[in-house]
């Protein structure tokens, strides 16, 4: 664990400095990020100027909650959607070869080679809007409150990375796909909305077999003081069955990928 | 008279971006740009059915002076006519009778066998049946391109998609045809197909063509007369023979020997190397025969071959010499 | 003229079988949105389920059959310089552009016709209620937007000639385009200002316009409707005129 914080610290001061190379890009990716979450709040503005409240959600939580759904994006396009193509490619190409026989963590290396800072923005907007709809909502939230929302959000960025490597290692038998992240993305578009907002068969799939209610909701719960013992063990404990099965899909892919390419 | 050009020149506006934040931060509300002069003057006639070679070091202004004849690029000042068109008017009459390769590009399209790129081709130049099939099928064999109609141009080499490349820019049968670095990138072997092919197809059709490159091979295979570029002006303009003689008046005369004797070999000539039983002299022109009888003469000389200097060495000095025209 | 037409249109077709099938996933990946907001607006007003049933699966077929991303292939083609290879010939690169739509065009409208005709089996919502002449309207409102969105999309790729962000700066508009082309929610449901700035602004006429002619529940007149839809498409083909003539000059003097 150890050794791979420091190899991660090593990509990041790699992809700092060819990053730094771009600066002059720097002041479009802003204002592009800035415009997108004030499109995003925008969208929300139309859907209460018809209700009061959404899956349950008065106007402030829903924008902690939104405001939480864009620090995760943020950390999507940072460090996992940077790698995809290169991973596609590398499976496409046998060049994952390469990366197998070094001597890192397979799974650990295809996923936070190559990092996207000017994303970090997106986190950092995204944290902003959680302070203003606390602010709207007058809440200051405890210390447990804060701690239980640390604990639940860093389960929802396990939840989210093991997600999204079961989906990339599918890419060892789908390849003719170029782009698998829009079929993430279209599943990750369902936590921008309280799970409340859906109905029937839908909200019991996005519960219970694809846990989208936890990635959003229930760090925003958290912070607004809404949160239980018990969810919060649910919420940790799904999120290492999730990153538990993803290991395992991926050793499976490889063992399959080595033995067909000898 | 197939290209005429005359007092050509060429300004471009570059946009000057500076590193620092602030000027990066500057240059979204203010832009400062610097004048470039990529062709500053250059005169030429091409009559029909000649190979020229457009030499130059990279930037010279080869490629900006190929685009303004071939229409993509007006001329800042200076005059040119092309088969009798202004080619930047961009003229169907004059895109019907021209074509251009550039070696980095391609108009093939990616996905597909470049078959249905003849084909598109075929219609959007207005070629008939009966020529198409002609022509195609000259095309076919002279480039070996059979095996290749088929296969989608994304699985096909570099050389194979040049071949298809020029295929698809004959097929109208153009009377003017401008190469740009087509064998740039290509293995030696391909090259010299791809050499072949040109001289081939010029004898025949008598297709005026320019060619740019900087391989030296492309041009002492294809071209009696080249043009040479830098700075953006004319440096030579000519037989190729001639220059190489008028740059480098010397030749190299490699004498093998049972055994290298110690003598004092500059009476001789110039001495460039001596290697186990083999000695290399260079000796200047006029002197040459002299020299090699005399050598025949004073030793028990094995083999003794007489080399023109390389091609790369010619044109090497005429950059720096910066030789004018002739 | 023809001629050349069905030959790119044939090639086209080919192309898009050859390999850009994988991309026609995007046919459902583009589907997410609209759902999901669909399923929002359900949550807020129950009662009226049915009606954004209706409003979304249209707006989703309208979409795709209106779709246009000459912006991006401009950008690369004009980036890469491959666009001189356009130029060169004696046809202009509108025509291979315009070629492509219609292709794209025919198979989303294959693939999503019977989609839609098995869903109105089983969702009753789905069932549409019009006549001929009804009918007869949308297409003729979908001919529209879908030729203001290639114009819109072309004539800004054109921009590249000056501009090297092209497709940052459609994206934004893209995204205004949200709230203004009855995207996120059918014009009546829209704050006043909104629906106002809707009906002037063109982007009701590239999707929602159609769309509500599709579910019977036009906004205003549909005269109103279709003399602002013209008045749109004529706008965006003169700017294309004047930006292709313009773009080449300036592609002459600086090279591409």
């Amino acid at each position: 664990m150890r050794r791979n914080l420091r190899i991660f610290r090593e990509f990041f001061r790699t992809c700092l400095v060819e990053e730094l190379e771009y600066r002059s890009e720097f002041l479009g990716n802003l204002l592009s990020s800035l415009f997108g979450i004030a499109i995003a709040i925008l969208t929300i503005q139309i859907f209460f100027f018809q209700t009061d409240q959404l899956g349950g959600w008065p106007y402030a939580d829903v924008l902690v909650l939104l405001g939480i759904f864009n620090t995760l994006q943020g950390l999507i396009d940072f460090a996992l959607k940077p790698n995809m193509s290169r991973l596609l490619q590398n499976i496409r190409k046998g060049t994952l070869d390469y990366v197998l026989t070094k001597p890192v963590d397979s799974m650990f290396f295809v996923s936070f080679r190559h990092l996207v800072f000017w994303r970090l923005v997106d986190v950092l907007l995204g944290l902003g809007l959680v302070a203003y709809g606390l602010w709207v909502k007058r809440y200051v939230p405890t210390l447990s409150d804060l701690l239980i929302f640390l604990v639940t959000l860093f389960a929802s960025l396990v939840l989210i990375y093991a997600l999204w490597m079961l989906l990339m290692t599918t890419a060892f038998w789908v390849i003719k796909i170029d782009d698998l992240s829009f079929v993430f993305n279209s599943f990750f578009e369902t936590t921008r909305f309280p799970i409340g907002t859906y109905r029937g068969w839908l909200r019991i799939v996005l519960t219970y077999v694809l846990p989208a209610a936890l990635i959003t909701s229930t760090p925003a719960s958290a912070l607004l003081g809404n949160w239980s013992v018990g969810a919060t063990l649910i919420t940790v404990v799904v999120a290492g069955i999730f990153l538990w099965l993803s290991r395992l899909f991926w050793r499976y892919a490889l063992r399959s990928y080595t033995s067909a390419s000898s | 008279m197939s290209i005429h050009v005359q007092h050509l020149q060429k300004n471009f506006q570059v946009h000057v971006r500076n590193a620092g934040w602030i000027d990066a931060l500057r240059s979204l509300f203010h832009r400062e740009y610097r004048t470039v002069e990529a062709v500053k003057d250059i005169s030429f006639q091409i009559e029909s059915g000649e190979i020229v070679g457009f030499l130059g070091p990279n930037g010279a202004g080869k490629t900006t002076t190929i685009k303004m004849l071939a229409g993509l690029l007006y001329p800042t000042a200076g005059q040119i006519l092309v088969e009798g068109f202004v080619p930047f008017e961009q003229k169907v009459e004059f895109k019907k009778m021209m074509s251009l390769v550039m070696g980095q590009k391609s108009q093939l399209i990616w996905d597909i066998p470049p078959m249905e790129t003849f084909l598109v081709n075929k219609a959007v130049y207005e070629i008939e049946e009966r020529a198409f099939q002609r022509t195609l099928e000259e095309l076919v064999e002279l480039l070996e391109l059979q095996p290749l109609l088929g296969k989608p141009t994304r699985s096909l080499s570099l050389g194979q998609r040049m071949k298809c490349e020029l295929a698809a820019t004959l097929l109208h049968q153009p009377k003017v045809l401008f190469l740009d670095e087509p064998t740039i990138g290509l293995d030696v072997h391909t090259q010299e197909k791809v050499r072949q092919f040109i001289a081939k197809y010029n004898r025949e059709h008598n297709t005026t063509i320019l060619l740019t490159s900087h391989y030296m091979g492309d041009v002492t295979a294809l071209c009696q007369r080249v043009m040479i570029i830098n700075h953006g002006q004319l440096l030579y303009d000519g037989d190729l023979q001639i220059l190489s003689e008028k740059l480098t008046p010397y030749k190299l005369i490699e004498v093998r020997l049972p055994e290298v004797p110690s003598v004092s070999w500059e009476k001789y000539g110039e001495l460039v190397g001596v290697d186990e039983g083999k000695v290399s002299l260079r000796v200047a022109r006029e002197r040459v025969t002299d020299v090699s009888a005399r050598l025949l003469h004073d030793f028990s000389v094995a083999d003794l071959n007489i080399q023109d200097p390389p091609m790369e060495e010619v044109i090497t000095l005429a950059f720096q010499e910066e030789v004018h025209a002739s | 003229m023809l001629h050349k037409y069905a030959v790119l249109l044939r090639m086209k077709w080919v192309e898009m079988f050859e390999y850009r099938l994988a991309s026609l996933v995007w046919v459902f990946g583009a589907m997410t949105q609209p759902l999901i907001t669909m399923l929002v607006w359900m949550n807020i007003d129950r009662e009226a389920s049915a009606t954004f049933i209706l409003y979304f699966a249209s707006l989703i077929v309208v979409e795709r059959l209106t779709t246009a991303w000459d912006v991006w292939e401009l950008d690369r083609e004009i980036r890469e310089g491959s666009f001189s290879y356009y130029i060169v010939r004696p046809f202009a690169h509108v025509h291979w552009a315009i070629a492509e739509n219609l292709v794209y065009k025919l198979v989303f409208f294959v693939i999503l016709a019977p989609v839609w005709l098995v869903a109105a089996i089983f969702v009753p919502a789905l069932r549409l209620k019009l006549d001929w002449g009804q009918l007869a309207l949308f297409v003729f409102a979908l001919l529209i937007a879908s030729a203001i969105r290639f114009l819109f999309s072309y004539s800004f790729g054109l921009l590249g000639f000056w501009v090297t962000k092209v497709t940052a700066i459609y994206g934004m508009l893209e995204a205004i385009s949200l709230f203004f082309s009855g995207r996120i929610a059918p014009l009546s449901f829209l704050p006043p200002v909104i629906q106002q700035l809707s009906f002037y602004l063109p982007f009701r006429y590239m999707v929602g316009f159609p769309v509500e002619l599709l579910t019977g529940d036009v906004h205003g007149t549909a005269g109103d409707g279709f003399l602002l839809a013209i008045f749109w498409m004529l706008c965006f083909l003169a700017l294309t005129f004047a930006l292709w003539k313009r773009g080449l000059k300036k592609n002459q003097a600086v090279g591409g």
